[in-house]
């Protein structure tokens, strides 16, 4: 029995202990409340101190523009064409017309010089423009002729006066160069005339006279020149569009028909919900995650690293006991960082825009708090959250050797956390069924979306039952590994050695048993799981590159190929190199007959089950790839060869897989002596190696049963069967022409859907009994089966722990 | 009050493989006794004690402290038991007075009792003036005096001390040493580990001579010398672990 009285009493020395220490108290007081408003007094000065350089547009051609409406004002452009008049400040125009007022000339010597200089580079730009584009017009003359010498020479020419064109621009001071071509306001009053006269255009001034504006999109400043450049530009032209349409005494709406109102219905509060929707759960999971890491380090590693280890380890408390208390401690500090941390962004944020007033900040809204019931949300989801970080932290530290071990382990937890948030802080990601059964990415989703609509989170508040309970479950289980971390000799008293990769494979193959340990089943499947993502790109390639004749042939032959060197080859040789025994480790034993029955009928009776479950599921799950519907028709393709079709998604898997996951990586997980615990975890790394969420849940719940034939058969083989036969009725499934009609009885079991073959109730009422009859059998079987002296995955063996075990 | 049987233990080692750090290890240890462990560095004389002390289990036999096996009932061996080490060391953010008396609580001794044998062990052991010291602040023989009181202060029937004058100057040993003669005095079973000679012939009733996992020679001091026909404690140890060096290279030929 856990005696809450130790939790306590080692909960509140640990709490006394983290306030007495002077780095956690900064880090979860101290930081947080002078963060915030020192980065709001910053971002204020930055703000009142911050002014844009102004960018030099040059404009070729100022006497050609028209006088009315006016463009240019002096070295700047008319501030009325800017939505922000002031605007018009950051952009200074170098015209090539003759300044008018000659009076300042004296005074501004050096800025006269610098203009000329300036002009000086624009006409040199405008020359070698103008023979790129002499070029350009010789290649559209040589059309049809584009293969001829002559035209390469000229492409060749082209490419090389492009390159020194914007090696010039580049060189220059010049961000935007504007040229008007000669003539532009006379024609534009020839058109505006013709048009009041209601006068036939005969040609269109669009191609005759074009200004040309060069730019640098790659250049930032050139850019932002540009944009409002062009944004004076559009406002400019639309106005000589009025004026023209006027002088017609044409409708001034004419060039819009449509012109649709647009009623902007957002409300204070909804855009400052917007701000906090977004800055809120970000925060939070990053702060949760932040306050779990300084205090766990400090009460694993550095526990470790003061020598007080051993000191609790004598007393009487158990070790759920310690891990507990010091669990709570890790969660209470988790908690009050992110909650002090959204109390002081918070505070400090509506304080600032108060202060700003006017500023571009208030602009993002009336900072308004989010509603009680939001808040109250918060609260409630963060402490299974917290609970996850704190568990996983103190793990994490506990088996660190030292305080800086134990940075370096945390902090990868750190970056994916960072990664899930930002992921999550996208706007097209939104909660869905898959996503709230996810950790860390529920709780940011459904807090996202809990912030943001103050109006429909009714639909919302039915995500936050999976997300709670699967949050909870998700640290249950991370406070679990951290007890079984506490339970461990070896991680308790690792001595600091020094590690070499030649000693450590030396000793991997000196210490090899008949059977690979826990770690090298998991490294196992993470060698599978990058090999598949390695050659993920090069397969959509390969199957891509083929016509669509060969196509299905080509995906199988490569499904195959992947099969045998991604699955089955890096277990077998892993099996050679790390195991003494390849018999033991994938089970090559002549099962008992009636195991080979039993997986055979257990295949049929599960297939109908699991087909239907996963159907009733559809709306669970995102939609299948494209890649993966084309595969599923392929296979159920009548024209190709049931034989080839049968190999590639039955047998190849079915040996394959096998060998991997019930040979090698389910041994590997069975050597400490739960069996159950291998099955678990061997079915649970067989789903996750299909990747598809589908086949994930599906593969992960045949896994289980194929996890208990192999263990309890003490074989290989009837997995194999059982396998291949599952997977050939997928196949068979899917081969059933889309017209046949089930008759003779039949219509009773099964039936003819839209998406192909379905079994009725009574068919999946006959399985479900049949499956159970069989795995209950299945399970009997080691019991009744002879002494064999098997040193793993025994019944009797689950569950037995070395410490507390009486307790 | 200490029965040991066969006590093995074996650990994975990335440098030399699989190695026993205790092999097949008997001995008896009662009330009122003080029973010398005596042995080089790695002998395996901290992993017996540990193993006494629950904090790891043995790969083999069996090891029965105050009637608790302390593979099967380690609750109830730690309740029986008070260790120290070097290993053990005391929390920097704690005062003395707060750390014992942490400790105490749990091992459930009620508070009014509690607060009575605190301020007793407090004066026998001259630490009323270090109360309120914090555990950063203190000197090597203070963190010691506060080790010693929290070994003690659940006045358990058996007492481990592993080394306990290792890196401690004359007077501290000594007035450590003068402690845990005071505590056999008072009936404890107290088994003691070292590697000073001098410590052993002073203090210990028996003691046994361990050497790389095994235990060369056990009985009491003039027991051995009669034994092995040698006077000189120092000699002995030296003669005995030489033998046992013969008698390996023996082997390994």
């Amino acid at each position: 029995m856990i005696q809450w009285k130790n939790i306590k009493l080692i909960l509140m020395r640990e709490l006394r202990d983290q306030m007495r220490d002077r780095r956690t108290l900064f880090m979860v007081a101290v930081l947080p409340l002078l963060l915030y408003p020192a980065m709001g007094i910053g971002m204020v000065q930055m703000t009142v101190l911050f002014s844009e350089q102004p960018r030099t547009v040059v404009l070729l051609g100022a006497d050609e523009l028209p006088k009315q409406p006016q463009l240019l004002d002096g070295d700047q452009f008319v501030s009325n064409w800017f939505t922000i008049p002031s605007d018009a400040d950051k952009l200074r125009v170098i015209t090539d017309s003759q300044p008018e007022n000659t009076d300042s000339e004296s005074t501004d010597t050096e800025t006269n010089s610098e203009r000329e200089e300036i002009l000086k580079q624009a006409h040199q730009l405008e020359l070698e423009l103008k023979q790129h584009q002499s070029l350009l017009d010789e290649w559209d003359k040589l059309k049809g002729k584009e293969d001829s010498s002559e035209a390469e020479l000229l492409l060749h020419e082209i490419t090389e006066t492009k390159e020194r064109l914007s090696k010039q621009f580049a060189e220059s001071k010049i961000q935007v160069l504007i040229i008007i071509p000669k003539g532009l306001s006379k024609e534009l009053e020839q058109v505006s005339a013709k048009l009041a006269l209601h006068e036939p255009i005969d040609f269109d001034p669009a191609v005759s006279s074009r200004p040309l504006i060069l730019r640098n999109r790659a250049d930032e400043k050139s850019k932002l020149a540009f944009i409002r450049v062009q944004e004076a530009m559009d406002a400019w032209e639309k106005a000589i569009l009025r004026a023209r349409l006027n002088r017609a005494r044409l409708p001034v709406s004419l060039p819009t028909p449509i012109n649709p109102e647009v009623i902007d219905l957002a409300q204070d509060d909804q855009l400052a919900a917007n701000l906090w929707s977004k800055l809120f759960p970000a925060l939070l999971i990053i702060m949760a995650a932040t306050g779990a890491f300084y205090p766990a380090i400090d009460l694993g590693a550095g526990e470790k690293e003061r020598g007080t280890m051993e000191t609790l380890l004598i007393s009487p408390a158990k070790r759920t006991e310690i891990v507990l208390g010091k669990f709570l401690t890790v969660l209470v500090f988790s908690v009050s960082t992110a909650l002090l941390n959204l109390a002081s962004m918070g505070f400090t944020g509506k304080h600032m825009v108060n202060v700003a007033g006017t500023g571009a900040l208030s602009r993002m809204g009336d900072l308004s708090f989010p509603s009680f019931s939001a808040l109250f949300w918060i609260v409630v989801l963060l402490i299974p959250l917290a609970a996850l970080f704190s568990a996983l932290c103190l793990s994490l530290a506990t088996f660190a050797r030292s305080s800086k071990e134990g940075q370096y382990y945390l902090t990868p937890l750190l970056m994916v956390t960072i990664g899930l948030t930002v992921f999550c802080l996208s706007p097209a990601v939104e909660i869905n069924p898959f996503y709230s059964l996810m950790p860390v990415v529920g709780v940011a989703l459904l807090l996202k979306g809990m912030l943001l609509s103050t109006v429909n989170a009714g639909i919302l508040y039915v995500y936050a039952i999976p997300v709670l309970i699967t949050s909870i479950g998700y640290s249950l289980l991370a406070l679990w590994w951290a007890i079984d971390q506490f339970q461990r000799e070896d991680v308790l008293f690792r001595e600091a050695e020094r590690f070499e990769v030649g000693l450590w494979l030396k000793h991997l193959m000196r210490t090899k048993d008949s059977l690979p340990s826990f770690a090298e089943a998991g490294f196992c499947f993470v060698i599978i799981m990058l090999l598949q993502f390695a050659v993920m790109n090069t397969m959509r390639d390969a199957i891509q590159m083929a016509t669509t004749a060969e196509r299905p042939t080509r995906m199988m032959q490569l499904l195959m190929i992947q099969q045998l060197a991604i699955i089955a080859t890096p277990a077998l040789m892993m099996g050679i190199m790390l195991t003494t025994s390849m018999r033991k480790t994938f089970r090559l034993y002549l099962p008992r007959f009636s195991f080979w029955i039993v997986a055979t009928i257990l295949a049929f009776a599960l297939h109908p089950l699991s087909q239907e479950l996963v159907s009733s599921l559809r709306w669970f799950f995102p939609a299948l790839p494209k890649g993966t519907v084309a595969v599923l028709q392929d296979m159920s393709d009548p024209n190709q060869s049931i034989w080839l079709i049968l190999l590639a998604f039955a047998l190849a898997p079915a040996v394959c897989e096998e060998l991997a996951f019930r040979g090698f990586i389910l041994s590997g997980f069975g050597r400490r002596g739960r069996a159950w615990l291998a099955i678990i975890l061997s079915s649970l790394t067989f789903g996750a190696m299909h990747m598809i969420p589908q086949q994930v849940f599906n593969a992960t719940l045949v896994g289980l049963a194929l996890g208990m034939i192999a263990v309890h058969s003490r074989s290989l083989f009837p997995g194999i069967a059982f396998h291949f036969i599952y997977n050939a009725l997928s196949i068979y499934r899917g081969r059933v022409p889309e017209k046949w009609v089930p008759e003779h009885g039949l219509q009773y079991f099964v039936s003819m859907g839209p998406e192909g073959l379905r079994y009725s109730w009574p068919l999946l009422l006959i399985c479900a009994v049949l499956a159970i009859a069989l795995l209950r059998w299945v399970t009997l079987q080691s019991r009744t089966a002879p002494g064999e002296q098997t040193e793993s995955l025994t019944l009797s063996a689950f569950d037995r722990r070395l410490t507390d075990s009486t307790n | 009050m200490i029965h040991v049987e066969g006590l093995s233990k074996s650990f994975d080692d990335l440098r030399r493989g699989s190695i026993v750090a205790l092999d097949s290890v008997s001995f008896d240890v009662q009330a009122g006794e003080i029973f010398g462990l005596l042995g080089p560095n790695g002998a395996g004389k901290t992993t017996c004690l540990r193993m006494l002390s629950t904090v790891l289990q043995p790969t083999g036999g069996t090891a029965i402290v105050a009637g608790y096996n302390v593979a099967t009932h380690p609750q109830d061996v730690r309740g029986q038991i008070g260790f120290m080490s070097c290993n053990t060391g005391i929390y920097d953010r704690m005062t003395a007075w707060e750390m014992v008396e942490y400790f105490g609580r749990l091992y459930g001794i009620e508070e009014q009792e509690l607060q009575e044998r605190l301020d007793r062990i407090f004066t026998t052991l001259q630490m009323q003036d270090i109360r309120d010291m914090l555990g950063s602040k203190m000197s090597t023989g203070m963190k010691q005096k506060v080790s010693i009181a929290r070994t003690i202060i659940h006045d358990p029937p058996v007492l481990i001390f592993d080394e306990p004058t290792t890196g401690l100057d004359v007077l501290v040993a000594r007035a450590v040493l003068k402690t845990i003669e005071a505590l056999r005095e008072e009936g404890k079973c107290i088994i003691f580990s070292t590697h000073i000679m001098r410590e052993v012939e002073k203090l210990c009733d028996r003691v046994a001579v361990i050497y790389k996992g095994k235990i060369l020679a056990i009985g009491s001091i003039p027991e051995l010398e009669e034994q092995y026909h040698e006077s000189d404690m120092e000699e002995l140890f030296f003669s005995l672990i030489q033998q046992h060096e013969d008698q390996l290279a023996m082997k390994a030929q």
